[in-house]
């Protein structure tokens, strides 16, 4: 949001007695619901990176092919693409303005919807071929 | 309003809200800076488990070259500063939920805090490490 320059009004007294924009809370409480389910999740993903860091190819397709570990990754990406999309977009709104931003934000959108979906796909080809 | 000698054109030199700058150097002040720093980290190493999961999904050859990536100098690198950075910004979740719950927020606890935050992340980071060399 930019201000008028040829406005005598202090930016200030614009939005006085506005209150808030009311959206504020539902993303910081998104990010808090995706971090506790991320506790859990990360402590799974990183076990089940250790139990596929001696298989080879055989064995880590095997492995991911079980319902289990399948499972684990596809919560673990869909929570954390989420995450990240929210998380990078609040270090977004603040350190970059004007038009830029709107091209970071879109940006960020894209790269963590990209990210997950290539993941889930991964995931889901190896379950199912 | 006392005049000043300012022209009306210049704009008006209020005081900026303390930044950076002019604080003193704090433990909490720097894990907060370094959770947004392992996050954006995290964002970007997320591409190696992407690598990895399609190069297991497509076939033996590019599951090899993602091998060979890993199990390089870089590659083991790369993956330890993502394990810690990963443990790092979970333990810094713990804490600003122990923050959101009311605790810890009081001088001699969040020292502790941050410190057990610092630390727990780099034990955590060893111990899988170490557990991912010894156990086959």
């Amino acid at each position: 949001m930019v201000g008028n320059d040829n406005s005598l009004r202090t930016p200030l007294s614009r939005v006085r007695f506005l209150g808030s924009a009311r959206l504020g809370a539902e993303e910081n409480w998104m990010i808090r619901v995706s971090s506790a389910a991320l506790i859990p999740l990360t402590i799974a993903f990183v076990w089940l990176l250790l139990t596929l860091l001696h298989k080879d190819y055989n064995g880590v397709r095997s492995e991911l092919g079980e319902p289990l570990p399948a499972i684990v990754l596809l919560l673990f990406v869909v929570v954390g693409a989420y995450h990240m999309q929210v998380g990078m977009r609040s270090v977004i709104l603040d350190y970059i303005q004007g038009q830029a931003r709107e091209w970071a934000l879109m940006a960020n959108s894209f790269f963590a919807a990209a990210l997950g979906l290539a993941c889930l796909y991964a995931v889901l080809r190896i379950s199912f071929t | 309003m006392a005049a000043t000698n300012s022209t009306p054109t210049q704009p008006a030199q209020r005081p900026l809200s303390p930044h950076l700058g002019i604080y003193r150097f704090t433990l909490t002040m720097a894990m907060s800076i370094v959770h947004r720093i392992t996050g954006v980290g995290l964002y970007v190493g997320v591409l190696l488990l992407a690598w990895f999961l399609i190069a297991a999904s497509m076939d033996a050859s590019a599951f090899a070259t993602f091998s060979w990536f890993i199990q390089s100098i870089i590659g083991r690198i790369v993956l330890f500063g993502f394990t810690w950075a990963l443990f790092h910004h979970m333990l810094g979740g713990v804490r600003h939920f122990l923050w959101d719950a009311g605790y810890g927020l009081d001088d001699p606890e969040r020292e502790q805090l941050a410190q057990a935050t610092l630390i727990g992340g780099l034990v955590l980071t060893i111990v899988v490490w170490i557990v991912g060399y010894i156990v086959r």
